[in-house]
């Protein structure tokens, strides 16, 4: 290779890592950076005593405690059911195991802030249907549950997040090597041995990690606590920073407030992912690619059938019936009536896909904000990880914990750092306009492409490139005929890991919609708030098919790709 | 790094602007739906619900098949600052505005940001401002009452104090004044007639604080709440559906007038003003009597069924409050209220 070309190649490396690294600092680095900029410096100058006054204050205090509270006890409720039916579906004889194991998963796909406003309307003390079940026909003096609670709000957590455990533990129980449970057992150890010394410390690593995913994304978590908490003054910190904002009108008090809150999240999120990490490493020999052993299966005997009606039972309890009550509820004439029917229609179905504008316009901005968020996440996400997994330029470290970053930045936080980067103080004002929006989406989900690119890249071996090239094919036709086909996987991936969570997303948009810029996920909300339940229901009922709809497609579409 | 390399690399740079300008390309329709050439398109932002806005604009479009209108119907807190933000890009969008929020109004004239426009047909009309001088002029009058869930409720409430009786303990609801313009409205009225000890005793029967002004009402025909203070059409919408509500006005009338205002330095001036003509006219006035809520015109009365004070009556029995002292204690009188309610105090 001639000194020319060799030199004009490393210009164009030069130029991709330029472009990554700014990539990742426009959209990620420099929102966050300004958050810590705005908590910590007063007036040009570095305060930390005022920082702590802000916490210290009895609203901000309350909510930090509040987040703590809540997502712990998510923690633990999702931890002990995630890894039960983990163990359940895959080391018992439990029936339809595969069925059931499908089922757990829905959760992922439904958004819990849906799920909370159904939890609403069947346990509200006074008017949700279960209450009003059992004061009306069975005579109870009082509702028997309040929704509008530390525990209600935990428990609807749960029921949306287990599957981050689930997932996890069963992906370890499965990949386990049964023969060390065996060895013990012709030892002579006893199940609750084995159970004890064996199985646990081997799954123990994705329990944890699994926990901490949970209880990082319920730190964050915006839907279920502005749904169920904010009336009886139970504020969590994203639902306090949304709350100062949507007061202040933007005064600058506010946004402080906002920013220390958010840079206690990132300070949480940031220890729980260094946490894992530390987990995940200390855990790696005991995941063993036993692939071509079946584990034992526990005979669960005469428990069968319970066990069976337990599983058909929570996932009635927690999928099917709040599914049906949103649907109910949405094809009611007024909230309030009873489902019978001539009290039920499709007009609010119709009114909200052909003449309503607001719902209309809502389906469209989360339609088109969530395609061009993928694509663009997308092609800078190969690009960023190409440059971070094959190509050796200098530089490349910045790149690396820059790549980082994503990962650990919660939705709220992003949505604050876009608000004080774009909102005219530097120059471009994208505030209200649908633009903003977009920028936080690619931050927001730029992890997601990130990790399936990688992945992708890193499978990809050097030697395939080496074998073309000495076949005598150009670096432009290996890469065209053998890096690229081997990458679409990773890309297409990435693409529905973005296009599908951002047509339901609300913790971001919330904070940044306008007007004319409402998504789904904020027009559920907020017709929500203006007491249209009906509508909201009905327009919730929508976002669930078209949910499950785009999921299956994918699914099936997936399955072909990869066979 | 070879030839093909660079290649990639140029392809994917390309490929990022290209997603880029694709995905500008898709925004740009879902930001501005459509802009007609030159801004001839006349933009309403306005709180009032869809029922309310829809009709009025196909009844202008109809009568000035030449005009192309627009709307956005969204919160006052929203709509404002979607206005400031779009003030310091240097132009707003709207050429008209029509909100329940009057201290914003007053905020806007002094801003200088509203036209003067002494609409022609101002004497057909009941002006509930003193100080009137064309900036913005009131184009309904809301009124707000105590809607009582007429399944627990039997006894319709007479005045604000039977909300202390125990058929309403832990069952009033208020929509969060942080949230709803006329909630912060009522919640101003209420303090100026009766000051803060009528809130302590709503406290001390257990009220509470909802959410936005559609949803006390929604959870009061719900029975979550057994009554609560609620704006006339958004209850009014409910009970002609069906809801198991009823609403009742004690006596000191609550009154929130929503003014229209014209931008300044908007291009479509003329069809601004024709607007708020129609707005004001007898067929638009009767289009908001319909829906539950008073008219600006003495002439045009709502419908019986709704039970609302006449409008003349309804001005002369409201309590009244000084708009532009209002504004200053916003942000003071919701803390007290919110700290009152939630027993923070």
């Amino acid at each position: 290779m001639s000194p020319i070309t060799r030199k004009s190649g490393f210009g164009v490396a030069q130029l991709l890592l330029f472009f990554s690294i700014s990539i990742l600092v426009i959209v990620v680095a420099v929102p966050v950076l300004l958050i810590l900029f705005n908590a910590f410096w007063v007036d040009g100058e570095f305060n930390i005593g005022d920082v702590a006054k802000i916490i210290m204050e009895p609203d901000t205090y309350q909510a930090l405690v509040n987040s703590l509270i809540i997502a712990c006890g998510t923690t633990i409720g999702s931890t002990i059911v995630g890894t039960f039916f983990a163990w359940l579906v895959t080391r018992t004889d439990l029936p339809y195991k595969g069925f059931m194991k499908a089922m757990f998963l829905v959760p992922f796909m439904l958004p819990s802030f849906i799920g909370a406003l159904a939890w609403k309307m069947l346990l509200s003390p006074n008017a949700g249907f279960i209450n009003k079940f059992f004061i009306n026909s069975l005579g109870f003096a009082g509702p028997i549950f309040n929704i509008y609670s530390y525990l209600g709000i935990v428990l609807v957590e749960v029921m949306y997040l287990f599957p981050f455990v689930f997932i996890q533990v069963c992906g370890a129980l499965e990949r386990m090597d049964p023969t060390l449970e065996e060895s013990a057992r012709i030892s002579g150890a006893g199940l609750f041995t084995i159970t004890r010394k064996i199985t646990i410390p081997l799954v123990l690593p994705s329990i944890l990690s699994g926990a901490l995913l949970i209880m990082l994304y319920s730190m964050a978590h915006f839907g279920t606590v502005a749904v169920l908490g904010i009336e009886n003054g139970i504020f969590n910190i994203p639902t306090l920073i949304y709350h100062k904002i949507h007061q202040s009108g933007g005064s600058f008090d506010s946004i402080r407030t906002g920013t220390v809150l958010a840079t206690v999240l990132v300070v949480t999120a940031a220890l729980i992912i260094w946490l894992q990490g530390k987990i995940l490493r200390k855990g790696h020999y005991q995941i063993i690619g036993g692939k071509s052993f079946r584990p034992m299966e526990l005979k669960l005997r005469a428990l069968r059938v319970p066990l069976l009606a337990l599983c058909l039972a929570y996932i009635g309890f927690t999928i099917v019936l709040p599914t049906a009550v949103i649907f109910l509820v949405g094809g009611l004439k007024t909230y309030g009536l009873a489902f019978t029917w001539e009290n039920l229609s499709l007009n609010n179905y119709k009114f909200i896909l052909f003449d309503y504008k607001v719902t209309r316009d809502a389906i469209w901005n989360s339609v088109t904000l969530g395609l061009s968020a993928a694509v663009i996440t997308m092609f800078a996400g190969v690009m960023i990880s190409y440059v971070i997994v094959k190509m050796k330029v200098r530089g490349k470290g910045i790149l690396e914990f820059l790549g980082m970053l994503p990962f650990s930045v919660p939705g709220s936080v992003i949505a604050l750092g876009v608000i004080l980067a774009w909102s005219g103080k530097y120059g471009i004002n994208l505030y209200n306009t649908v633009w903003i929006i977009l920028v936080a989406y690619i931050a927001r989900y730029m992890a997601f492409s990130l990790k399936a690119n990688s992945a992708a890249l890193e499978q990809v071996h050097d030697s395939l490139v080496e074998a073309a090239r000495s076949c005598g094919a150009t670096m432009w036709q290996s890469l065209r005929d053998i890096v690229l086909p081997l990458v679409r996987p990773g890309m297409l991936a990435a693409f529905f890991l973005i296009f599908l969570p951002s047509l339901r997303e609300l913790t971001v948009s919330i904070m940044l919609y306008a007007p004319t810029t409402r998504t789904i996920g904020v027009a559920i909300y907020t017709l929500n708030e203006d007491g249209e339940t009906v509508v909201s229901a009905a327009l919730a009922g929508i976002a669930l098919i078209i949910i499950i709809v785009g999921q299956s497609l994918i699914n099936r579409f997936t399955r072909k790709a990869g066979t | 790094m070879g030839k093909g390399g660079k290649l990639l690399a140029l392809l994917l740079v390309l490929a990022v602007s290209l997603g880029l300008a694709a995905g500008c390309g898709g925004d740009k329709k879902a930001a501005t739906p459509a802009p007609a050439a030159g801004g001839k398109k006349l933009i309403i932002y306005t709180s009032m619900k869809e029922s309310l806005i829809g009709g009025i604009v196909e009844g202008f479009k109809k009568k000035n098949p030449g005009i192309e209108v627009d709307y956005q119907s969204a919160g006052a807190g929203k709509l404002m600052a979607k206005i400031a933000a779009e003030r310091q890009s240097g132009k707003i969008l709207a050429d008209i505005i029509w909100t329940s929020e009057v201290p914003d109004f007053y905020n806007m004239k002094k801003e200088g940001i509203l036209e003067q426009y002494k609409t022609p047909v101002l004497k057909e009309l009941l002006n509930p401002f003193a100080d009137y001088d064309g900036y913005f002029t009131a184009a309904r009058l809301g009124t707000l009452g105590i809607a009582v869930n007429t399944d627990k409720i039997k006894t319709p409430p007479a005045q604000w104090a039977d909300l202390f009786k125990p058929e309403y303990k832990g069952a009033f609801g208020v929509a969060d004044p942080a949230l709803s313009g006329t909630a912060y409205m009522s919640v101003a009225l209420l303090e100026k007639q009766f000051g803060w000890e009528f809130f302590d005793k709503l406290r001390a029967n257990g009220a509470r604080i909802g959410k936005g002004s559609g949803q006390v009402v929604d959870d009061t025909a719900s029975g979550e709440l057994a009554a609560s203070l609620a704006v006339d059409y958004i209850t009014n919408d409910k009970i002609s559906k069906g809801a198991h509500i009823a609403l009742y006005y004690p006596p000191e009338l609550l009154l929130a007038p929503s003014p229209v205002a014209i931008f300044k330095g908007g291009q479509n001036l003329d069809a601004a003003k024709k607007f708020v003509d129609y707005l004001l006219g007898p067929e638009a006035q009767a289009l908001i009597a319909n829906e539950g809520t008073l008219s600006v015109r003495a002439d045009v009365k709502s419908p019986a069924k709704f039970k609302l004070p006449d409008p003349a009556d309804a001005l002369k029995r409201s309590i009244k409050i000084d708009y532009v002292q209002m504004m200053a204690t916003k942000e003071t009188t919701i803390k007290k209220f919110t700290d009152t309610l939630q027993g923070k105090k």
